[in-house]
């Protein structure tokens, strides 16, 4: 006799939840980054999709395949999970094909996430560019939810896009600079006539702010070359590699280091990451 | 632990019989080849042979295995089914080499927080028959330098070993004990057939002639990633991946999605880390671009990482990638250099 779906898809991490897609937002005037709202079929499933900030769930389009997506959207926010997907390869330039109402299915939470008992009670400081803005949104209306907001000390954040169009979650970030307990500093490499924030490229701005290195940790994503030019800004701060903190990309298939191809040294990114401290990274070979 | 004496004559048609009441897998004369594959009415298997051309992992492992199949509906494509139940099996004569290599991979597919359930459920519903190896069968072998040895009973439900008129036949696990009644012609083993079996063992394992330093080079791995040794290695690589696909303990996957109509399924198909797609990033990025990097990593896989995550040596020393290299690559020629880095 065969088992109830349910039975089998709890038990089976290969099997994707099915999602409908409820709610499609274009974030970038170039229109090739999109936000999914994605809203579970089964009751049981969205119980089981139990996330933190950081992790990540494999967007499974059957037909198609699968692409590892860091979750964007926050468990504060009940009754949907986001992602924001640049169209980029075959499943993703499928997805953004897609128009709400379709139906397709998500695998995980997957991968371990930001270290939330490690930042609670200590100064956040959020650095993030361009599209790899994602799971640090999460984590910053996770951090800013009214029951957990006393849980963590000042958060700073400095978020920069090439120019305003590029800018992701336009609403959120005018909402936060009204909010008046998040330093916010969002710049872009170059304004347009509208623009009057500030322009700056994103180490320059960190150097700027000079965010204080006590009890203080630095979570950053962004392109490498960001990442490259910034590390040093916070290590003239004071900053350890302890309390700078990352997250990897590779590429995935199973998700639950099985597959083989996703690993640096002995640690799978997609189960043991992808986040990483900078002091765990200086271990691990520099294959990524 | 029961063990018994059974006629060396009588072997071949029990295995038989088996076969006419489950899926049994066995040794078998195709061509040229000795291969691994299901033992069909009329077919004989081998109970004298070095071991098989392919290796035995592909009844857990499938070079292509179903995972699950989906259909369109108005609203796009939903799941459909899950593919049938794995059924009982029997692999006999398979060389203990290769049912350690079942104990080695089952410590990835059957870990503690991530379980594969396709894996899991054929292994759960299997036996394995192990033919000890009285004499090494190659002068690649060198099971004896990965912890195991020609009469080692890892990964064995029930192990055959030739003691001269008879085997002697050791029930090692439950499942073994299982299939006790097919062997319901045996004579109970006496105090002298362990002797002896103890004998060939002690002799068999002396006679593997290759050795290498499988465990001595751990730490020699641990830091050495960027030492100028790994350029040397590659260069003759045809980066073929024949070595993966030939042996036992290789188990990683790449998977894919096939529609026809309105039907499709998932599946799952052998991949190989020495292919410059493997790890290849949409955004054109890839970690290991390089030959070198490829072999590194297969080197590292199996005597480093597999180490350093379950303790184990990823590799059951069958030579069969020895054998098989298009340019005669050696991984005991490789790792022997390393422990001298």
């Amino acid at each position: 006799m065969e088992k109830p779906l349910q039975k089998i898809i709890a038990e089976n991490p290969y099997v994707p939840m099915p999602v409908e897609i409820i709610k499609i937002i274009t974030e970038v005037d170039t229109k090739d980054i999109k936000t999914f709202r994605l809203a579970f079929v089964n009751k049981e499933d969205e119980e089981r999709f139990k996330y933190i900030p950081g992790q990540f769930a494999e967007l499974s389009l059957y037909g198609k395949g699968e692409s590892p997506i860091g979750i964007a959207s926050s468990p504060t926010q009940k009754g949907y999970i986001e992602f924001t997907v640049q169209k980029a390869g075959v499943v993703t330039s499928a997805l953004h094909e897609m128009e709400e109402g379709t139906l397709m299915g998500v695998r995980g939470p997957l991968g371990n996430s930001w270290p939330l008992e490690f930042l609670e009670g200590k100064n956040i400081v959020i650095v993030g560019g361009g599209f790899a803005f994602t799971t640090l949104r999460s984590l910053i209306n996770y951090m800013i939810f009214e029951e957990n907001r006393k849980r963590f000390g000042k958060i700073t954040v400095v978020y920069g896009a090439r120019y305003p169009g590029l800018l992701l979650y336009k609403d959120e970030l005018e909402a936060w600079a009204k909010r008046g307990d998040i330093d916010l500093n969002v710049t872009v490499d170059k304004g347009d006539a509208t623009w009057k924030g500030r322009e700056g490229f994103v180490p320059t701005v960190c150097k700027e702010v000079a965010p204080s290195k006590e009890n203080a940790v630095t979570v950053i994503c962004g392109p490498p070359i960001m990442i490259r030019f910034t590390l040093p800004v916070f290590f003239d701060l004071g900053f350890s590699k302890e309390n700078i903190i990352t997250s990897l990309e590779m590429r995935m298939k199973c998700g639950i280091g099985k597959c083989g191809r996703c690993n640096v040294g002995s640690k799978y990114v997609c189960k043991d990451g992808p986040v990483f401290s900078l002091a765990e990274l200086d271990k691990l070979t520099k294959e990524y | 632990m029961e063990k018994k004496l059974l006629k060396k004559d009588n072997l071949s048609g029990i295995v038989k019989k088996m076969a006419a009441d489950k899926t049994v897998y066995a040794p078998v004369q195709d061509e040229d080849n000795v291969l691994f594959k299901i033992l069909g009415p009329g077919m004989d298997p081998l109970v004298a042979f070095a071991n098989t051309k392919n290796a035995p992992k592909k009844v857990f492992f499938p070079h292509s295995e179903l995972l699950v199949k989906y259909e369109r509906s108005p609203k796009g494509m939903v799941f459909a089914a899950m593919p049938a139940d794995a059924k009982e099996v029997v692999l006999f004569g398979v060389r203990p080499c290769d049912a350690r290599s079942f104990a080695l991979l089952d410590m990835l597919f059957d870990q503690e927080k991530w379980k594969d359930p396709y894996y899991i459920e054929k292994r759960k519903k299997s036996a394995v028959i192990s033919l000890a190896c009285v004499q090494p069968p190659y002068s690649s072998c060198f099971c004896t330098s990965v912890d195991g040895s020609p009469t080692s009973t890892q990964g064995s439900d029930i192990q055959l070993t030739d003691l001269g008129d008879n085997y002697l036949v050791e029930f090692l696990t439950p499942k073994g004990e299982a299939l006790a009644s097919w062997f319901s012609g045996a004579t109970a083993a006496d105090a002298g057939a362990e002797a002896k079996k103890k004998e060939i063992a002690e002799k068999s394992a002396a006679a593997i002639k290759s050795q290498i330093p499988g465990r001595a080079i751990k730490p020699i791995l641990d830091v050495n990633f960027e030492h100028p040794f790994w350029d040397t290695i590659y260069g003759k690589c045809l980066a073929c991946g024949t070595c993966t696909y030939m042996c036992p303990t290789c188990h990683c996957f790449d998977i894919s999605d096939e529609v026809k109509g309105d039907d499709g399924v998932r599946i799952r198909n052998w991949d190989s880390c020495m292919f410059p797609l493997f790890t290849k990033e949409t955004s054109g990025h890839n970690p290991r671009t390089s030959q070198k990097q490829r072999w590194r990593q297969r080197l590292m896989h199996k005597f480093k990482y597999y180490v350093d995550n379950f303790d184990a040596i990823a590799c059951v020393g069958c030579g069969r990638c020895v054998m098989s290299c298009p340019v005669n690559i050696d991984i005991r020629k490789i790792v022997t250099d390393i422990s001298k880095l």
